[in-house]
Order: structure tokens, then sequence, then C-alpha cells
């Protein structure tokens, strides 16, 4: 670039800085916008936890006072008592069952996801290509897609409702093979894995002392990852332990096996107190139901609590991975 | 040896649609029957008009916050995606039990926009029209954090030679956005959309709790996915139900099919 040109350009560029009065006007506008959005995300959670420590008497529309206002710490006291007091429902085991789904997914994940990928970046091997494809659509498929099938598949192998029927699903987690790929499918490793093998490593002592080593952040996002998407996963305990379970015992909902609900389950049950099957059958025009509060089992400030202690473990892994997810999310796809 | 490892998880997910497939395969009578019912094309139609609201906002709000927070001082714009990011933690069923508080007059923080607009009730506030933005609302304030978070790491992708040069040819922070930014991280947004596309056919949760919870005034055959669920779980007809499964796999065999062989943004060598 010839030097006269620039001095040009770089006086149009000062002549543009943001200082000018139109340009102040739309940045005030953006920051208008970001901050109406961040409001409509930060409400509800504000909403959430100032709604924990007030007292919620019989129901949902017997709140006195405004709805953004604090309780007393006293009454949140109360309304743990109450969600852990057993009348509410099970949160105790739920909170059990859901760290026993996602942790021994997370496991399955982690113990076949690695060395998967490994496999898959060092070494040659026929149909590798058609793998890593295969790899490739499997984690770009929503998890939702393969609920039906597997509860239809569960139900004919008679599995529904053992913990298995969603601890091996929540293990399926290709796009952590696909990571832990891209991460050993790189010269660095090449280099190592050479030396090593050079050294006399055998092929094992390669990926133990070598590879396995190195893999921490990959470890790391496939356990955050995976244990987040198992967490806050519905639909899939849904159909396994409460579909079926539902429709057999025909009377109530609330009679299926809630033993074995995850947090979600638990969560989403509080709703169908007031249903009469886990379906409510549509009301067709005649019929006029002038409902209509919410029914819930619980006032709403213990169910606000029960929401917050529910996804308490996601929050707490997210503040402590914050760094890396969003570090970490795309380092593994981009190259 | 590892190899056959590898072979497992992603095998295993191919081999469950297909053992299914093999017990709804009676020819295509399974497919013309769900399609028959009459229920299947507004499901779909009802995710239509959901997925155009999500799909908006994401485009609108997602591109144009990430472009703008990444004008921002690193520590202020990691602290607004953290604060975007953060209601992803209540996905699933928690999400939509709070947002039904939210929806509810006399208890929402919101009460003086949901009374503003008339609704005294809940039931007022879940008319069927209002479903398809209620539950973009909900899909919004779980999802759009994670997808501000792939497009901020898109960006920061950029070379930052690229973006003196700009300076230096005289871009304002606006030109520098749309010409420059925007088609440099073009492939993600694609991405974005042909995932978020796939996801949201598959809607499940909001309309099934939204349902139950609305005592019977919300169409329990609202989406696709819980059509289907609603035709084996209450009428025990899995065939049907599994032909509706197989329709949604297709589509999302599709979209996952153009990202991997259409696009470039994952490598396979």
């Amino acid at each position: 670039m010839r030097p006269v040109n620039v001095s040009v350009k770089l006086d149009v560029s000062v002549a543009s800085q943001p200082w000018s009065l139109a340009s102040s006007a739309k940045r005030l506008v953006l920051w208008a916008v970001l901050a109406v959005v961040a409001i409509f995300f930060v409400v509800p959670i504000l909403w959430l936890l100032l709604e924990t420590t007030r007292a919620g008497q019989t129901g949902p529309d017997t709140q006195a006072g405004a709805p953004l206002a604090f309780g007393s710490l006293h009454q949140l006291v109360a309304n743990w008592q109450v969600l852990f007091s057993g009348l509410v429902g099970q949160i105790g085991t739920w909170l059990e069952n859901s760290f026993l789904y996602s942790g021994s997914g997370v496991l399955i994940a982690v113990g076949l996801g690695i060395p998967a990928g490994y496999g898959l970046a060092t070494f040659d091997f026929f149909g590798r290509r058609l793998l890593l494809l295969t790899t490739m659509i499997a984690m770009l498929i929503p998890t939702n897609a393969l609920v039906l099938p597997l509860v239809l598949e569960a139900h004919s192998l008679g599995m529904l409702s053992s913990p298995f029927a969603v601890i091996l699903p929540y293990g399926l987690f290709p796009f952590g093979v696909y990571i832990a790929y891209l991460y050993f499918n790189a010269p660095r490793v090449f280099g190592l894995l050479a030396a090593a093998r050079s050294d006399g490593c055998s092929e094992w002592q390669a990926f133990r002392h070598v590879a396995l080593p190195l893999s921490t952040p990959v470890l790391g996002l496939v356990v955050v990852l995976d244990f987040i998407a198992s967490w806050t996963n519905y639909f899939l305990p849904w159909g396994m332990y409460l579909a079926f379970g539902c429709t057999a015992s025909s009377t109530t909902n609330i009679a299926c096996q809630t033993g074995r609900y995850p947090v979600t389950l638990g969560v989403a049950q509080q709703l169908m107190a007031g249903a009469p099957a886990p379906f409510a059958v549509p009301q067709l025009s005649g019929t006029v139901l002038s409902s209509v509060q919410m029914q819930t089992n619980a006032p709403a400030s213990v169910e606000a609590l029960l929401i917050f202690v529910s996804c308490a473990p996601v929050i707490i892994v997210l503040v402590i991975a914050q760094r890396w997810i969003a570090s970490g999310r795309l380092q593994g796809i981009f190259v | 040896m590892l190899g056959v490892v590898g072979l497992w998880p992603a095998g295993y997910a191919l081999n469950l649609a297909l053992t299914t497939f093999d017990g709804a395969f009676s020819g295509l009578s399974n497919f013309t029957g769900s399609y028959n019912q009459g229920f299947l094309i507004p499901a779909f139609e009802h995710v239509g008009e959901f997925m155009l609201i999500w799909l908006t906002a994401l485009i609108v709000m997602v591109i144009g916050l990430s472009l703008f927070m990444h004008t921002l001082a690193p520590r202020v714009s990691a602290a607004f995606r953290f604060m975007f990011y953060v209601p992803a933690a209540f996905a699933g069923s928690a999400s939509v039990l709070l947002w039904l508080f939210m929806f509810q007059p006399g208890l929402s923080p919101w009460d003086f926009v949901l009374h503003a607009l008339g609704y005294k009730t809940l039931g007022d506030t879940l008319i069927s029209g209002n479903l398809p933005i209620i539950y973009a609302l909900i899909a919004f304030w779980t999802g759009a954090g994670s997808w501000i978070l792939v497009i901020h790491g898109a960006l920061t992708n950029v070379p930052d030679e690229v973006l003196e040069a700009a300076s230096l040819d005289g871009a304002g922070p606006l030109q520098t956005a749309l010409r420059i930014k925007l088609p440099m991280i073009k492939k993600w947004v694609v991405y974005m959309l042909i995932v978020a596309f796939a996801g949201g056919t598959q809607l499940f949760a909001e309309p099934q709790l939204v349902s139950v919870a609305n005592l019977g005034l919300v169409s329990p055959v609202w989406s696709p996915n819980t059509l289907a669920t609603y035709l084996a779980f209450q009428y025990n007809n899995f065939n049907w139900a599994a032909a509706i499964s197989i329709d949604l796999l297709v589509v999302a065999f599709v979209c996952a099919g153009v990202l991997v062989f259409r696009t470039r943004l994952f490598k396979a060598d």
C-alpha cells in the first residue's frame, strides 16, 4: 500500500469516529436494546429467587404484595422445610436419581467417547471416514428425535422404568467423540505419540500415559456439556417413567413410579396434580372452564424453591465452568 | 481396536432408530394412516408458526446483540454473555413451570404487561393464538444464550488484521459489523439456523406441560412430538407414533446431512 493512500484513508477514519451526535445516538439505542433483553433474561430468575423468600399462602392467586419484593429469610427456611417435608414430592430422591442418571451417563460418555475419538484420530482403519461421518450426523441430530424410538425399543425389551433406560442414552454423546477426535488429530499430539512409541511405549501405554493426560480439557468439556444435557432432559425420562406407567394405572398420574423420577419429572409433576390424566383430554367448545389458575401441588413460593433447587447443580457447574464453556464450546469445532 | 469402541456410540443411535423402523415397516400404511388422521398437518403448521418467530428472533437478536457486544469491553461483554447463558440451566421442565408463573396474572413480575393486554387469568394468556409466541419466548429464554456464545466465538475468530484494515479503510463500527464481520461468520449463522430448525421440529416439553397445566384447554396434540406420544400412550398406536417419529427423524437427518456435506464446518480426514 502506498503511504499517500494510507494518510488519506486515515483522515476519513478520523472523521467517522463514534463521537458524532448521530452515531452516539445509535449507540444509545443499541445499549437500550441490550438492556431490555438483559432485563427479559434476568427478571424471571430474580423473581424465582425473591419468591422463595415469600409466604405463599394457599395458592398462587393469594400472594400478597408486589411480585418482585423480598420476603424474609425466616420464610425461606419455612419454605425449605415444606419442600423437604415429603408433602410436595420426593425432592431428595429425585435429586439422587438425577445425580445417578446424569453421573453414570457422563461416565459412559467419557469412558467411550475419549478412546473412540483417540482411535479415530490416530489409527487408519477400514471404514474410518464412514464412522466419522456417522458420528457427525449423530451429533447434529436433536436428542429429542430419538426419544420415541428409544421408548418404544425399551418397551419391547421390557426395560422401561429401569435406570439403564435413561443412563445408556445419556452415555451416547457423539459430540464428545468428535471434539476428542479433533483434539487428538493435531500435529502436536502426533509428534508426542511418535516420540512415545520410539521410546518403546506400547499402544496402550501411549494412550494411557501420553494421550490421556493431554486430554483433560476435552474431558472437562465432555463432562460439563453431557452433564447439563442429561440433567435438563425431560422428554426421555418422561417417556421411560411416566408415559406407560401412568396409562396402565389409570387412576391418577401421581401413582406412577415417582421414586424413579429425576428432578425434571419431579418438577413437571407439580403441574399434574390438578390434571386427570397424563394428557388431559381436550375440552371442546361448549364446556367452558373458567379456570384458570395453574394447579400446582404447593404454593408458588415452594414451587419456586423446588425449581431453583432442581437446577442448582447445573447453575453451579455453569458458574465454575463458565470461562471455558465460552471458549471451549467452540474450540473443538473451530480449527 | 479402539475404532470398534468408536462404532458403538455412533452405531447405537442408528440401530435404535432402525429397529423401531422394522417394527413399523408394514409398507407405508402407518405413514398414510398417521397423516390421514388430520392432526399431523395442523401440528406441523403450529410448529411452523413457532419456528418463524423463534428463528427470526434468533437471527435478529442473537446476531445483532453479538455484533454489538463484540464492540464492548471484554469484561462487560463476558458479563452479558453469562447473564444470557444462565437460563440454559433451567432448560426442560423447570423453564416451562417458571414461565407459567410468568404468564400468571397477579403473580407475574410482568403483571403490568399482561394487564395491559387484558389478560386476567392464566387461561386468557394461554389462548391458542398466543401459543407459538409463548413457546418461542420460552425457547428463546433458555436457548439464545448458548447461540450467543457460539456467534461470539465465531466473531473472536475474525482476525484482528482484517478489522484493522477495515478501520484504516474508513469503515465505521456499523459498516465493519455488516460488511466485514457478518460475511465472515456467515457459515455459523447457517449452522445456527439449521440446528435450531431441526431442534424446533422436536418441540415437546413446552406444549406437553402447558397442555397439562391448563386442564385441557390447550390441545395435547399441538406439536408432532406431542401428537406422536399421544397416539402411542393414549391410544396404544405405536406404529403411527413410530411413523411420525420417523418423519421427524428424516427432517433431522436431512438437516444434519446438509450441515455435514454442504457446509465446510466439520472436517473428516
